[in-house]
């Protein structure tokens, strides 16, 4: 693996940036059905069903959302999960976040 | 008939359906493709078999099929990052969907009159494995460029237009099994 020298000074920026955390974004996926999104949120965070379809609702409308905020460790958790589940997700720092 | 009720709850962890053969004989197939396609890109543990015990696979670069980068898909928008993280992560996540996939399909299998019961688990493994399916048939349909209604009107001849009604059918019994999950009155009422 190629390391480069503004890789790692991201990645020290990253650690000592607390106010910038990490994130999990869903993106819109025309196959994967709403209450499908909405369950698998539901199950996986433990948010409310209400929580689940307003979050399901901004990656329908907007294209994408954030779903979780964290370390970068818990972000590839939750990243994984929900490729297990077949959503689209991907992990950012949050600063990249537009 | 069996065709309009798609699955239902029965108590707090329990959810059925009945398929007729031909329904029992399409899940079985397709569950059968998904397992095929994701067992095709398997490791080669004789290169380093130390890496392939602790789940660690040689590749880590996205796959060239469509189907299988709709599956397993970079986790990084940065191909660096992406590469890395599928090293450590992909093989768990391809023995998760087989896991899914097998769980439906010895299942179906199993129960000859197409009676299916579920448990909260099962049923969770089935909502993975039919949107895995879906996720499948979704690239061949080519559904991000292509209109519901462009869809829905393939020539009779186009042999996409029974791929299309199987995607369809799946959807529409993934949201009845998902419809009974989330049944919170079956609760409320015990």
């Amino acid at each position: 693996m190629v390391v480069t020298k503004s890789k790692i000074e991201e990645e020290i920026q990253a650690i000592f940036s607390t106010d910038k955390p990490w994130v999990t974004i869903v993106w819109d996926d025309p196959v994967n059905l709403m209450s499908y999104v909405t369950y698998v949120l539901m199950e996986l965070f433990g948010y409310s069903k209400e929580r689940a379809n307003e979050l399901m609702l901004k990656v329908h409308n907007e294209g994408k959302a954030v779903v979780s905020t964290g370390s970068r460790e818990e972000m590839e958790h939750d990243v994984a999960r929900l490729h297990e589940f077949g959503l689209w997700a991907t992990v950012q720092h949050g600063d990249q976040v537009s | 008939m069996s065709e309009e009720s798609g699955f239902s709850r029965h108590g707090d962890n329990t959810f059925i359906a009945e398929f007729s053969e031909a329904e029992r004989e399409v899940l079985i197939n397709l569950a059968g493709q998904i397992i095929e396609l994701l067992s095709e890109r398997a490791d080669h543990a004789d290169e380093d078999p130390l890496a392939a015990m602790v789940g660690i696979t040689t590749h880590d670069s996205p796959p060239d099929d469509e189907v299988l980068l709709r599956l397993l898909p970079n986790a990084y928008a940065d191909g660096v990052d992406a590469a890395e993280f599928r090293r450590y992560t992909e093989s768990v996540l391809r023995n998760k969907k087989k896991s899914h996939a097998m769980a439906m399909r010895v299942l179906l299998k199993s129960a000859s009159d197409g009676a299916i019961e579920l448990d909260h688990e099962n049923a969770q493994a089935w909502l993975g494995a039919i949107n895995d399916i879906r996720l499948a048939l979704g690239v061949r349909l080519k559904v991000e460029e292509r209109s519901h209604d462009e869809l829905e009107l393939l020539a009779p001849d186009d042999p996409l237009r029974g791929v299309y009604a199987v995607y369809t059918w799946l959807g529409w019994l993934q949201g009845s099994l998902l419809e009974a999950l989330m049944d919170d009155s079956a609760n409320e009422v015990n």
